[in-house]
């Protein structure tokens, strides 16, 4: 029976394998030859394809960090943990890209590294945020304690981001405006070949998101599975 | 509009980061199921 | 509700009698801010800089960095000596414990607030005195976000290895909103602004205040389980 299921879940996870590498093949395609460079910020801004997938993902794993906690609190089952916990961690890789990737792009078209802008600076602090609870957990021993700890941290980081978000916007405004090509309006100033090509590239990173949750969630499983063994080891012994 | 060198360096990191996050995973997934199957193995014999 | 208010009061009360007893942390957290204003004073050009615009700023980093000693504190206290068990072992609801801490704290950092204001308003020649009362509706707006979020993440830290390095790490980053939105505020009652006109500010800080009181009151029965 568990020999079954194994397989089974083995053979999804082929099909999701092959299917996120194909999107990704179409979107690698679609960005760098299908789509025409942009008339003002040059080649360049092909870095948009890749940035806005990442952001996405990364926080699209922080709601999920947020809603497993809750479902953890709630019905206490070791599962919700260990999803909220990949999620973190992917989310936290993601985000990093995407704070890597922001500046480099920001270089050639603002001309700074870095500007204190509300987008930039609440990604940041959501990274710092994200980081200090995967810290949180690499500092308490696996548990229930872990457990609870870290959906706590889950819930009260994920409800900090409408205040970040409002208070970052407002804390810009008493300022001078950054001289930023100002990204208001996504999708309105677009054409429909480079909104294409970014429909694509967020399916390709969202399958992603899924493939490696798969991949991290099989991989705590097996890690409690060895860790009852070893108990059961000491105890026979 | 010589910018070639920052698209490069961007998708340098995001690939490079990917993929050694995948290359990580593999490797943790092959230790773990490693030191399982040597659980298993000296537990079945211990309890012969 | 009566009984529920009483045990409250305990243990606010118990805390303020081992303050009256030790005279530790007062002392510790006034001092502290008082040595971060200095530092800041002579790292920053006073002549270059408008200090109205710097003060506010200077001010609020001094109460957060004080305020984590107090935070630090109130759990480790009970926590070295047994004590949370017994607190625990209390037939009380656990939301007690919380608002008792909560309370306690907001008390001692309010108290250090009011010794560090009027040096403030001496070091930095800002005359504080005729907002007075705008200031300290936005200066208790601040320390109550402070004090909601840092008591709730401080009986968490307690049980870790590391608890004094893991406190700020952890609640910092959730702070930003509430650091802001008070240097924000202060600043602009020292500009002279009426409250009405930074009503936006007041609100953020305000729901972030009750917000993070209701995810206490609903979390602290899972941190406080053993």
């Amino acid at each position: 029976m568990n020999q079954e299921t194994t397989e089974e879940s083995n053979e999804e996870s082929y099909i999701l394998v092959w299917l996120t590498g194909i999107v990704f093949l179409v979107a690698m395609a679609a960005i760098f030859l299908y789509v025409p460079t942009e008339q003002t910020e040059g080649p360049v801004q092909r870095i948009m394809y890749i940035h806005i997938p990442s952001a996405w993902l990364s926080f699209f794993a922080f709601f999920i960090v947020f809603i497993c906690s809750i479902l953890f609190l709630w019905k206490k089952e070791r599962e919700w943990d260990i999803y909220a916990y990949a999620s973190a961690e992917i989310g936290v890789i993601f985000c990093s890209l995407v704070l890597i990737t922001g500046p480099i792009w920001a270089k050639p078209i603002w001309g700074t590294w870095w500007v204190w802008d509300a987008r930039l600076t609440s990604t940041l602090i959501l990274w710092l945020i994200y980081v200090a609870y995967l810290m949180l957990r690499a500092q308490t021993d696996a548990g229930s304690m872990r457990a609870r700890y870290a959906a706590v941290l889950g819930i009260v980081g994920f409800l900090n981001i409408p205040f970040i978000h409002f208070s970052v916007l407002w804390w810009r405004t008493f300022h001078p405006q950054p001289k930023v090509i100002s990204s208001e309006g996504f999708g309105k100033g677009m054409e429909t070949s480079m909104l294409i090509t970014l429909g694509i590239s967020l399916c390709a990173f969202t399958l992603l998101y899924f493939l490696l949750m798969g991949q991290r969630v099989r991989q705590e499983k097996l890690k409690d599975e060895i860790d009852s063994l070893k108990r059961e080891q000491l105890y026979s012994s | 509009m010589d910018n070639f060198g920052f698209l490069f360096a961007a998708n340098a990191f995001v690939w490079g980061g990917i993929i050694y996050y995948v290359y990580t995973l593999k490797q943790r997934s092959r230790e773990l199921e490693k030191d399982l199957e040597l659980l298993k193995e000296t537990l079945s014999r211990e309890s012969r | 509700m009566n009984l529920y208010l009483n045990q409250i009061a305990a243990i606010v009360w118990k805390d303020f009698v081992t303050e009256l007893k030790t005279r530790e942390l007062l002392s510790a957290m006034f001092i502290f801010a008082l040595l971060v204003i200095l530092i800041f004073i002579f790292s920053i050009n006073l002549s270059i800089v408008k200090a109205s615009e710097v003060g506010p700023g200077i001010l609020w980093v001094a109460f957060l960095f004080a305020g984590t000693i107090g935070l630090n504190r109130s759990f480790m206290l009970e926590k070295e000596n047994g004590c949370l068990m017994g607190l625990m072992l209390v037939p009380a609801d656990r939301t007690t414990i919380y608002f008792g801490k909560l309370i306690s704290n907001l008390i001692f950092l309010s108290i250090m607030e009011l010794f560090i204001l009027p040096l403030f308003m001496i070091f930095f020649n800002i005359d504080l005195l005729s907002h007075l009362g705008p200031l300290l509706v936005v200066v208790f707006l601040g320390t109550l976000g402070f004090c909601a979020l840092g008591t709730l993440l401080s009986s968490l830290s307690a049980n870790l290895k590391t608890r004094e390095i893991m406190l700020p790490i952890l609640l910092y980053p959730l702070l930003i909103p509430i650091i802001i939105g008070a240097v924000r505020m202060t600043g602009q009652v020292l500009d002279g602004t009426e409250l009405a006109d930074m009503m936006k500010w007041i609100g953020l800080t305000a729901s972030f205040d009750i917000i993070y009181i209701g995810v206490s009151i609903m979390t602290i029965d899972h941190i406080l389980e053993e």
